[in-house]
């Protein structure tokens, strides 16, 4: 008796937990990056939220009532999908952040985010970003208090965005570019951002429609709001700084979250680009990457409804 | 559209051999698109080769010939390795007897009619693996301007394509000349994959150094990948024309003919020779070496082992009917070879044995599907039992291609739950029509 299951018959190597495992590598340069400018703080912050979500992860698999460790239509612990939400939301977090928020928000990340709505691949929201907006509306003063890299003592001092917005004040576009900037840990270097966000396009991992639209608009817009007000600050100031390339690369393209079509890609990344921009510019925060991409996690079956492809030979 | 590893070599260079003399032939009266042939002789019957034993019924329809001489031994149900259980006629070969040679038929002075009886009566049905009868295709009921000529044998392991448009150039061109003047045609393109540099070449010497009766003539190189081969996507690569969700390439004014199916019909025509024979791929990495054979329809697979013509080098633990895309897999040697046997593909480790595991939602499987459908949402709307979204879907359009389920990371098999939906729609239709 041979196998008889129907066609076709190859697959291709990448799995799952290839696809997560390949994030988290894309991951390695900011995470490196995170610990280089604030060292323990930052180790504590990552540690304490991965193991808090293969710890949740694993607890609600259990008390769903399956083996954690094997293959369920929940998910996996295999999979390696915890892992990258935990290590994506420690990387959105600021460096001063108390380690029972940090708990907390992973719990709420995995168990509520993710696993209320279904689990793997079923949530609407992006959970690292919900956990993020779960503590910024719980410890609002915590989350929005950055220290400068290196520091020992916490001195708290605003990100480059916040000064900008509310006291037209501009950081070099080099410690912009190198990380050495205060916000949250994993936000600073557009280097390594750039570096691990290239590594996941290269390897197909994130789609580049959606990165490329986002960051199109931004760029786009700032170039116009550029001329129209000088004052508004350099066109590489906005784009090097805040959560756009962290949120562009690694957060709206998660694939669960973010429209299946290529149309819908598109619609979606242009759609971060412009509300980052409404709020930048126009909101009470100084960042909207957050927002914006949750706004679009919103839209998204919709935006999957209205981008539907026309079938093969339709007219 | 993916890209696949091929797995083409050395199948493409294996030149093809022979197994005409098998011990028992088992044929099918069912081994082409359409309505089964109706059974014309009964057991103790002697009969020769190429003697037809089955005729067409309906318009979609073949011909079935019996492609030994011999007896007729039993007729029974056996198992079919698409249908997995069809009536069949079980024949004794009598080598004793002297062979039937096929006479050249002087065609010159054959109207178009009588040259498309003459395949219509050889029970020639495509090659390329749809096994729809050829002579319907040749009978277009809209207008066709352009004739494409399929040679892109876009599965992996396959060979035959390759291996007839190498050994057998001038029967083709000659059998695609036939085509051409039934059809009328103003064009005719040669679809050749590129992954065939050998025969690009020989074609283009071939047609430009003989002389052949041809219109504007015309081979495209393809390069686009999986499924390339598949009607629609052929020819919208070559002309650029798209054929209607539901619709025949006539539509388009375009008729495909696979390579194969243009050898059959030079055999039939020039040679009087109905179609008892095809040529078949055996490969893949459980066999010692893999090979072309012309083999008899009807031969048991089992029976190449038994005579040495294959041997396994290692136990396999899948045997394809096909290409390892589309192809079947069967559950022991014991199946007959039919007229859509294109090739089997001997696998010593299966790829698709892997757990499915939660949708990532990732679209890889709408990124690569060549008829723009959403696999992703046919496997949601099944699992849930939302059939009634699924006509709403266009599930009626999946070709059962397998690009989705090749490329997705969660391992989904969207095409075992298409043909659960598709089912699901038949019955339905059913019970709305009572
Ligand atoms: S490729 Fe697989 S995992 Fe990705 S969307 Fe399609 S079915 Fe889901
Ligand atoms: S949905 Fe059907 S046509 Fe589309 S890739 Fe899958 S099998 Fe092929």
């Amino acid at each position: 008796m041979y196998n008889i299951s129907s066609s076709p018959h190859l697959r291709v190597k990448l799995d799952t937990r290839s696809v997560m495992l390949n994030v988290i590598l894309g991951l390695l340069p900011v995470t490196a990056a995170a610990v280089f400018f604030f060292r323990v703080p930052a180790v504590y912050i990552i540690l304490n939220c991965i193991i808090t979500a293969i710890l949740t992860e694993w607890l609600v698999l259990k008390m769903r009532g399956v083996n954690p460790l094997s293959n369920t239509s929940y998910g996996s612990l295999k999979d390696l999908s915890a892992v990258v939400t935990g290590l994506l939301l420690a990387l959105i977090l600021p460096p001063a952040v108390k380690w029972y928020a940090a708990t907390l928000g992973t719990v709420f990340a995995i168990a509520v985010v993710k696993h209320i709505f279904g689990g793997l691949g079923c949530n609407i929201f992006n959970p690292a970003l919900m956990g993020r907006l779960f503590l910024m509306i719980a410890y609002p003063k915590m989350l929005t208090t950055f220290y400068e890299p290196f520091s020992v003592d916490v001195v708290s001092k605003a990100t480059p965005l916040a000064l900008y917005k509310f006291s037209s004040q501009f950081v070099s576009l080099k410690s912009l570019f190198l990380g050495n900037i205060s916000g949250s840990i994993g936000e600073t270097s557009a280097l390594c951002i750039l570096i691990g966000g290239i590594y996941l396009l290269l390897r197909k991992i994130a789609d580049w429609r959606i990165p490329l639209t986002m960051f199109g608009v931004v760029l786009a817009v700032t170039i116009i709001m550029g001329t129209i007000n000088p004052l508004s600050g350099s066109l590489f100031f906005h784009l090097l700084s805040g959560g756009l390339l962290l949120g562009m690369f690694f957060m709206a393209t998660d694939p669960a979250t973010s429209p299946v079509t290529k149309l819908g890609r598109y619609v979606f990344g242009a759609g971060c680009g412009l509300i980052i921009i409404i709020i930048r510019y126009w909101g009470g925060y100084p960042e909207g990457v957050m927002f914006s991409i949750l706004f679009m996690n919103a839209l998204t079956p919709l935006i999957n409804r209205y981008t539907k492809p026309k079938r093969f030979g339709e007219r | 559209m993916i890209k696949l590893n091929e797995h083409k070599e050395p199948q493409h260079s294996v030149t093809s051999q022979r197994y005409l003399t098998p011990n028992k032939v088992t044929v099918f009266m069912s081994q082409h698109l359409g309505s089964p042939a109706e059974l014309i002789v009964k057991p103790g019957d002697e009969i020769l080769r190429g003697q037809i034993i089955a005729k067409t019924t309906g318009f979609v329809s073949a011909n079935v010939h019996s492609p030994v001489t011999g007896k007729v031994l039993k007729v029974e149900y056996a198992k079919h390795p698409i249908l997995k259980h069809a009536e069949a006629v079980i024949i004794g070969p009598d080598y004793t007897k002297p062979r039937v040679n096929f006479k050249p038929k002087d065609t010159i002075k054959f109207s178009k009619e009588e040259i498309l009886n003459i395949i219509k009566e050889s029970g020639i049905v495509g090659m390329g693996g749809a096994t729809f009868p050829t002579h319907v295709k040749l009978m277009p009921k809209s207008p066709v301007d352009t004739l494409i000529i399929n040679g892109s044998e876009c599965e992996p392991y396959l060979a035959t394509d390759c291996r007839v448009m190498l050994e057998y150039t001038n029967e083709i061109l000659k059998g695609v000349e036939i085509l051409a003047k039934l059809l009328d045609v103003k064009t005719v393109i040669f679809g050749i994959a590129e992954n065939k540099p050998r025969a690009i070449k020989l074609f283009e010497e071939t047609i430009e150094n003989g002389k052949y009766d041809f219109p504007l003539v015309k081979i495209a190189e393809l390069n686009a990948g999986y499924p390339q081969g598949g009607e629609k996507q052929l020819i919208n690569i070559v002309t650029k024309r798209k054929v209607p969700p539901r619709g025949l390439p006539m539509d388009v004014g375009c008729v495909v003919h696979n390579v194969g199916t243009c050898l059959a019909v030079y055999d039939a025509v020039y040679k009087g020779k109905p179609f008892i024979e095809r040529l078949v791929t055996f490969c893949g990495d459980a066999l010692k070496e893999p090979k072309n054979v012309w083999v008899t329809i009807g031969t048991n697979l089992k029976e190449l082992f038994d005579s040495n013509i294959l041997e396994f080098k290692t136990a396999p633990k899948k045997i394809i009917c096909g290409g390892p895309m589309m192809g079947i897999a069967l559950d022991s040697l014991d199946y007959p070879i039919i007229k859509g046997s294109g090739g089997f593909v001997f696998l010593s480790h299966d790829e698709a044995e892997v757990p499915e595991t939660p949708c990532l939602s990732c679209s890889r499987c709408v990124d690569v599907c060549p008829m723009n459908l959403l696999p992703n949402e046919f496997v949601r709307a099944v699992k849930a039992g939302e059939y009634e979204l699924l006509e709403d879907m266009n599930l009626i359009d999946c070709m059962e291609c397998g690009c989705c389920v090749y490329s997705c990371p969660a391992k989904i098999p969207v095409v075992h739950y298409v043909r659960m939906g598709k089912q699901f729609l038949r019955n339905h239709a059913v019970k709305e029509k009572k």
